[in-house]
């Protein structure tokens, strides 16, 4: 028997398992916000009406948490992440299927993360150190305090909109809002009730590793890059300018032209690996991201 | 001999798939600001009297789904009492695709229409 909004969100995570994590996510944020939404205003019209009486039909009208269940999973069927669409190669062969990385929205969108996770790494980093340094420090004042809870509201937030980042690139769902702050009665209720959350500590911990991670990341691409355009070009560089392109300590010497597809191959070959490497470091990256910023 | 009422409920959970976005699309569209999720199931209760089409609850993932397809946007509010709340509203590109909608209804209704009357 549901007694209470806590009772009715249990239910319905019941009900969810199994589900993608970031669905149960969303629907346990909709149906709190819904649920104390209708019970203060069914409240406000009938003050006589008992707690449960009012929850009761608060909930016939919603929905019971299976119904709701159902609905979730029924629209979760129909849309999967933007990236995330079935391939069916099994057939092809093993040169098609190592070429076919190139149409894959999902490894053009993992080497773009790479990149840009050192940008959003350095300001993960940035902020959480500060954020933290300034927490602690100030907590011997009241309005530390303040400071705090300010502090773990912008995560919340920076965790949805890596979230956003994830799912836009990598194709993995992430929850697509943010979950709530507890219900603490005071500033100093909502700090405690924050700082017992592992999923403010995960999150903390996830943006502390993101920029060494964000370097790596960064650092690979490049090299790769600049290693498989260097290979492709050199032949050609050569060709035009007349200049011996390899040089061995002082002595230079010129790339004999039976090397030039040689190059060719093994410049195009690096990059499609790095297609292929970026594509499994993008989903591992999802998996791990997954882990730490949404809630099981 | 399966109960009709699980039968109709079904086929009710089948139209409603559908009909959902359209009529969400509608509402917020007519909305001259951001509504969040209840005050959008308050409305459709107006309009749908003393029979319900569909749970409240099944409103939200319908939500979703047209904020991901672009039609909708969204943001969060702190509200005064409670969780803070989920503003949507509609996008340009909703508005186009509630045109185009608005003319498949119109047909498939008036197509419905004739097939039950028969001719």
């Amino acid at each position: 028997m549901i007694k209470s909004v806590e009772d009715y969100l249990d239910v319905l995570k019941t009900e969810l398992n199994g589900s993608d994590a970031a669905t149960i996510q969303d629907a346990l944020a909709d149906a709190e916000e819904h649920l104390r939404a209708a019970l203060a205003s069914l409240r406000e019209k009938q003050p006589e009406m008992s707690e449960e009486e009012a929850l009761n039909q608060v909930i016939e009208q919603y929905g019971s948490p299976d119904e709701t269940a159902s609905a979730y999973k029924e629209v979760e069927r129909r849309t999967l992440p933007s990236l995330a669409r079935e391939i069916s190669n099994q057939q092809d062969s093993a040169f098609k299927r190592f070429l076919s990385v190139y149409e894959d929205p999902k490894a053009w969108g993992a080497l773009l993360y790479m990149l840009i996770s050192l940008v959003t790494g350095i300001v993960y980093f940035t902020w959480v150190v500060t954020g933290l340094s300034l927490s602690l420090s100030l907590a011997i004042f009241i309005f530390g305090l303040l400071f705090a809870v300010f502090f773990i509201v912008s995560l919340r937030g920076l965790a949805l909109l890596e979230g956003r980042i994830v799912e836009g690139l990598l194709g993995v769902r992430m929850p697509r809002r943010s979950l709530f702050f507890q219900n603490g009665t005071t500033w100093f209720d909502r700090l405690k009730t924050n700082l017992t959350d592992k999923r403010v500590w995960l999150t903390l911990v996830y943006f502390f590793l993101q920029m060494p991670l964000g370097v790596i990341y960064f650092t690979l691409i490049v090299t790769l890059f600049s290693l498989s355009i260097a290979l492709m070009a050199a032949p050609l560089v050569q060709s035009i300018t007349d200049f011996p392109i390899i040089s061995i300590g002082i002595m230079r010497y010129y790339l004999p032209s039976w090397a030039t597809p040689l190059f060719l191959l093994v410049g195009f070959l690096i990059w499609t690996l790095t297609l292929h490497l970026g594509r499994l470091i993008g989903q591992l990256h999802g998996k791990y991201a997954k882990m730490f910023l949404v809630t099981d | 001999m399966v109960d009709s009422s699980i039968l109709t409920r079904k086929f009710q959970k089948e139209m409603n798939a559908g009909i959902a976005s359209l009529v969400l699309l509608s509402v917020l569209h007519k909305s001259t600001e951001p509504m969040y999720g209840y005050q959008i199931a308050k409305l459709l209760e107006e309009y749908s009297g003393d029979t319900s089409f569909m749970k409240q609850g099944a409103l939200y993932p319908v939500l979703h789904s047209l904020q991901n397809s672009g039609l909708l946007e969204s943001k969060v509010e702190p509200s005064v009492s409670g969780p803070p709340r989920r503003y949507y509203e509609i996008t340009s590109e909703g508005r186009e695709t509630l045109i185009t909608w608005q003319g498949v209804w119109k047909q498939m209704k008036s197509f419905v229409d004739r097939a039950i009357k028969g001719g």
